[in-house]
């Protein structure tokens, strides 16, 4: 995979816009994952990560060759995502959550513990209901917990996507784990 | 909980991470035999890891190769007289 990845970019480097074409296709849905579970809109999410990939390929002479791609693309994507966020902030509690989740975010305001005991909740709801809950960790917490449980990655690469030492990125995972605990408990 | 010693929630973790030594994987291990409190806690943190981890996995528009391509400057030069 690598030695592929390595090869393309050289013909991108040339000016091939079809081998760029082959890198998206294979880091499509990753980025746009991580894009989409930072952002919590489908919409944001696809916005960003057509960006990350412009910006790869705008500055792709600043790529290290000999690291791992997927690592300097993570890291274009997720502070493209953070800066999303950033700017956003002010507003983002009161509106982006209810957007296209009609109802979920007064639904999930609601203690858990409040629910009916016999509330069925439906596997699209549930999957509404944790995304959101990831929605409302900062988003340095934010970050490491979908690196990790949702994208998978090694704490190593986690740390050399976001530029922080490894103990910093446990903490960090550690706190986030901590609380979702707090937030996920009574589901 | 509030009693035992802070040191049982930084095993959990470490345990989480699959970092733990084998010493503190048996003070872990005995530790959540014996109190309740710990065992619900460190339930509670596996259980929303494996909430998180269930959100199924989303993919990219289809045409989303198609428009990155469509959007890429000709030749990197040019972008700013372009747009």
């Amino acid at each position: 995979m690598d030695e592929f990845v390595k090869s393309r970019i050289k013909q991108v480097r040339k000016g091939d816009q079809n081998a760029f074409g082959e890198i998206v296709e294979l880091y499509k849905d990753k980025v746009f994952q991580l894009c989409f579970r930072m952002l919590g809109n489908s919409h944001e999410a696809e916005d960003i990560s057509q960006e990350a990939f412009i910006r790869a390929y705008i500055n792709i002479e600043r790529y290290n060759i000999d690291r791992k791609f997927s690592t300097w693309l993570y890291r274009i994507a997720t502070n493209l995502c953070i800066d999303r966020i950033r700017k956003k902030k002010p507003d983002y509690y009161l509106d982006a959550e209810v957007a296209g989740t009609e109802g979920l975010t007064l639904y999930s305001q609601i203690p858990a513990s409040q629910l009916a005991p016999d509330e069925e909740v439906s596997k699209i709801e549930l999957q509404e209901i944790i995304q959101n809950e990831i929605l409302k960790l900062p988003e340095k917490y934010r970050a490491v917990i979908v690196l990790k449980y949702i994208e998978e990655l090694p704490l190593l690469e986690i740390s050399k996507i976001l530029d922080l030492p490894i103990g910093t990125v446990k903490t960090r995972i550690h706190r986030g784990r901590e609380a979702l605990r707090k937030q996920l408990r009574h589901i | 909980m509030n009693r035992c010693p802070e040191i049982i929630t930084e095993y959990m973790h470490e345990y989480l991470d699959g970092e733990i030594l084998p010493e503190h994987k048996n003070i872990l291990t005995v530790h959540l035999k014996f109190c309740a409190d710990c065992r619900q806690h460190f339930q509670e943190l596996e259980k929303s890891i494996a909430l998180v981890k269930s959100i199924s996995h989303v993919q990219a528009p289809t045409d989303f190769t198609q428009k990155v391509l469509m959007n890429l400057p000709k030749e990197k030069k040019k972008v700013s007289v372009k747009r």
